[in-house]
């Protein structure tokens, strides 16, 4: 609790870093805030080229919004995704790149890598609102769900924040830990049903039954994974437009406060030891 | 306000020496291990008090600890052994403009720097004047620091950091910046700072410093505290034990 308040108390210090992080990062270019599109943009235009065309990955029509453009289906899972993996390979490297700072100015350490989370989120929420415009215009009815899908972001940066802080105190330790997690965002991204719909993997888990002679399937463990809840509920709300499932809601929820409280313990146990150990 | 600003009380700081230190999981699964080390002593058993209003100095040669005392006495390192506490709002000036983002403006840097020293943004925009007025870059503020001259940069980080008006200011080494004309401004602002009752903890080599700035000074030698008081009086001991 004294930490939670010394973390609030540092508020200002976190937004005059994360608008340093903003406006730093495209100061002097000529596009300035539209670049954060550009990654997005051309992942939409590869993966819909690929898997939209070739493969035909047909995700089923939005319900009950009717929709069915695949590369609106995509941005709706792959923003967050995107967001998400940016948060946590720049929230690594957050403590390492700060290392001069860290050695020479006491400061609440717990803002740098919740800068970078502040930072990302402020350009995914620009890349959303883009998403939303778009989804309107092809007839979604996406306005009215607006503050839920706000709710969902705010819990997807938590349990973002919350990996970020524990990584960014692993990579002090382990200066590979930000190679070891380009590698595992790759797989993990195929492994969360973004370019594919989740239903192909039910399909292909029903085929193979029970693993080993056990009730355990490849779908169930399929669906331990935290991001395909996330997806899942962020596809109910900006491409179906229907209420989410609770369940879905409520596993989301348990991850991200489960991933900020451990997160939070780790960072809390290290801090003291960092500007020695950097 | 209690008459000590800071006290030392039996700070105990040890290092790890690495022989062999695992910084990548792949070489600490490969090597079976994480590190060899032998524990290094920097402070032993130091214990004195800064009284308040005091200007005070930490002299002793290179590599006797004094950066690590400095360092945790800002709260840097933290000691294995003993305490350190403080009796007021403490400010540490290791290095100037660190922190600083070099595209943003002299201007922005000013905000961003003073926030991460601690001040809130109400105290900034009190202060700015002041703060661009002793830096003398009035002409340059909205120019990005990149562009300053390193001269510029440093003052411009001395500027804020002096004027976050700590009641411990904890200076290491930086008053060798600026010219002749900077340095006797910086001067009068310490003038200023012992005249307001605050405490003022610096290092340096420059001997002739501590004796016409400072009352009092601790001398530490090897980890050790070899003598503290009379800064004219440490200086002397210190100087007769090199010759």
């Amino acid at each position: 609790m004294r930490y939670l308040r010394e973390v609030l108390g540092a508020r200002e210090l976190l937004a005059n870093l994360v608008s340093r992080e903003v406006k730093g990062k495209y100061k002097r270019t000529v596009l300035g805030q539209l670049w954060s599109l550009a990654n997005p943009l051309a992942l939409m235009l590869i993966y819909t080229f690929v898997f939209g065309l070739i493969f035909r990955s047909n995700p089923e029509p939005g319900d009950p919004s009717g929709l069915d453009v695949f590369a609106l289906w995509l941005l709706c899972g792959l923003l967050p995704w995107i967001f998400f993996s940016t948060v946590l390979t720049m929230g690594a490297g957050s403590l390492v790149a700060n290392a001069g700072l860290i050695q020479k100015v006491y400061f609440t350490r717990i803002v740098l890598p919740l800068s970078v989370v502040g930072s990302t989120a402020y350009s995914w929420l620009f890349e959303m609102a883009v998403l939303v415009i778009a989804l309107s215009i092809v007839g979604g009815f996406v306005l009215p769900w607006i503050p839920l899908a706000l709710l969902l972001m705010v819990m997807l940066t938590v349990f973002a924040a919350g990996v970020a802080l524990m990584l960014s105190v692993a990579n002090v330790y382990f200066r590979d830990t930000q190679y070891f997690l380009t590698i595992g965002l790759q797989i993990w991204m195929y492994l969360t049903p973004i370019i594919y719909p989740a239903s192909l993997v039910t399909r292909a888990s029903n085929d193979v039954g029970g693993l080993a002679g056990t009730a355990i399937t490849i779908d169930g463990i399929y669906r331990l994974n935290p991001l395909y809840h996330y997806v899942a509920v962020f596809r109910q709300v900006l491409y179906d437009n229907r209420w989410p499932d609770p369940v879905e809601m409520l596993i989301c929820l348990a991850w991200a406060l489960g991933a900020i409280v451990v997160g939070m313990i780790v960072f809390r146990r290290n801090e003291k030891n960092l500007a020695e150990a950097l | 306000m209690s008459d000590v600003a800071v006290r030392v009380d039996h700070v105990t700081k040890t290092f790890r020496l690495y022989h062999e230190r695992n910084q990548t999981i792949k070489s600490a699964v490969m090597r079976g291990r994480t590190s060899v080390h032998e524990e290094f002593l920097a402070l032993d058993d130091v214990t004195f008090d800064v009284p308040t209003g005091s200007t005070f100095g930490l002299i002793g040669s290179n590599g006797s600890g004094k950066s690590t005392l400095l360092k945790c006495l800002a709260n840097i390192y933290f000691p294995n052994k003993g305490t350190i506490t403080h009796f007021g709002r403490i400010a540490a000036m290791l290095e100037v403009g660190s922190g600083f983002h070099s595209e943003l403006s002299g201007r922005e840097n000013i905000f961003l720097n003073g926030s991460i020293l601690g001040m809130s943004k109400k105290e900034i925009t009190r202060k700015y004047d002041e703060i661009v007025d002793f830096s003398g870059v009035e002409d340059f503020i909205e120019q990005p620091v990149k562009n300053y001259s390193s001269g510029m940069y440093v003052r411009l980080g001395f500027a804020i950091a002096i004027n976050v008006n700590p009641d411990i200011l904890i200076v290491d080494e930086v008053l060798a910046v600026g010219d002749a004309d900077f340095q006797a401004k910086c001067m009068r602002k310490f003038e200023d700072f012992k005249a307001e009752g605050r405490t003022v903890i610096l290092v340096t080599h420059d001997l002739n410093t501590v004796k016409a700035m400072c009352d009092q000074a601790a001398w530490i030698n090897k980890g050790e505290l070899m003598a503290v008081g009379d800064a004219t009086a440490t200086v002397t001991k210190y100087l007769d034990s090199l010759s």
